[in-house]
């Protein structure tokens, strides 16, 4: 057979192509929070600075899971298995971390009568809707990359999987991460008043 | 079956100094935005610095730099155009309203 110009396997392949139209979409709904958010006159700016505290510990927890899951790999392809599991539950967890936070601020953020539709500071709706739009894809993304750990993790245990699958989770992962950088800015530091 | 190891593979050292850069352009991200600069400087300097730390990640996290510049090249042009493309119609889009036929 042909090897591939690539020299990755195709899993690997699969998931830069899934990565790219990801990005793809990611992109698309952060330029439409762009044109929105400098398109409207009475922009609101609700974050303050414990927002901005909280979104640097989940920034920080995000990328430490980066380099949990680049521990995780390592250890998977030097055949350490019960180090990659180490390594992996970490990245699990900081996952699990992320998204508590996360939770935890949109409850306080629900409390306080924001909503999709719903503005308590008076000024235009259209925060609420992309503020929980595209934190809800991320946090969508978070939730399944934890899932996808877990069971790649127990199936690297069990001799079922390979290290070419955690390196191909950890490609998915690392993602994760990289869309993060562009909406804690964006989203986040750019709305603090 | 084909390895994914294409070249030598950087160390934890190596991902380590990596994370704390990271870590590092985000500390300064968060001090632009309390530090009152106008909108305008305040949007580049965190796109740029946005751009810079998921290129970063691209390369290192993510292993761009050590595997075959071909994957680099088939796969990151065609984003950024889909970005460019965004960029010019969506814009554009937004004049569409002005266009529009007045509601019987």
């Amino acid at each position: 057979m042909e090897p591939s110009p690539f020299l990755i396997s195709s899993k690997k392949l699969t998931m830069w192509l899934f990565i790219v139209a990801d990005a793809a979409t990611f992109g698309a709904l952060l330029f439409g929070y762009g044109f929105l958010r400098f398109g409207s006159a009475n922009w609101t700016r609700p974050f303050g600075s414990s927002n901005i505290i909280s979104g640097l510990a989940m920034t920080v927890i995000l990328l430490t899971s980066s380099l949990t899951m680049l521990g995780g790999v390592a250890a998977a392809q030097d055949g350490r298995r019960s180090s990659a599991m180490r390594w992996l539950g970490a990245t699990a967890l900081l996952g699990v971390l992320f998204a508590a936070l996360h939770l935890r601020e949109w409850s306080t953020m629900l409390h306080e009568g924001w909503g999709l539709t719903a503005n308590p500071m008076g000024g235009t709706v259209l925060f609420g809707a992309l503020f929980f739009s595209i934190t809800g894809l991320h946090l969508l993304h978070v939730i399944s990359g934890v899932i996808a750990i877990v069971v790649i993790a127990i199936g690297f245990q069990t001799q079922r999987l390979t290290a070419s699958h955690v390196e191909t989770t950890g490609l998915y992962w690392h993602f994760v991460d990289l869309v993060w950088m562009f909406v804690f800015p964006l989203l986040y530091l750019l709305n603090l008043h | 079956m084909l390895m994914t190891k294409t070249s030598v593979e950087p160390t934890m050292k190596v991902y380590v100094s990596v994370w704390l850069g990271m870590i590092l352009i985000v500390a300064i991200e968060a001090a632009l935005a309390f530090a009152h600069v106008s909108s305008g400087v305040l949007v580049t300097a965190l796109l740029v610095l946005a751009f810079s730390e998921a290129a970063i990640a691209l390369r290192y996290f993510m292993h761009l730099k050590y595997e075959v510049p071909l994957l680099f090249w088939t796969l990151i042009p065609a984003l950024l155009l889909a970005f460019f493309m965004m960029n010019q119609f969506w814009a554009d889009s937004a004049r569409l309203n002005t266009f529009r036929f007045p509601i019987p």
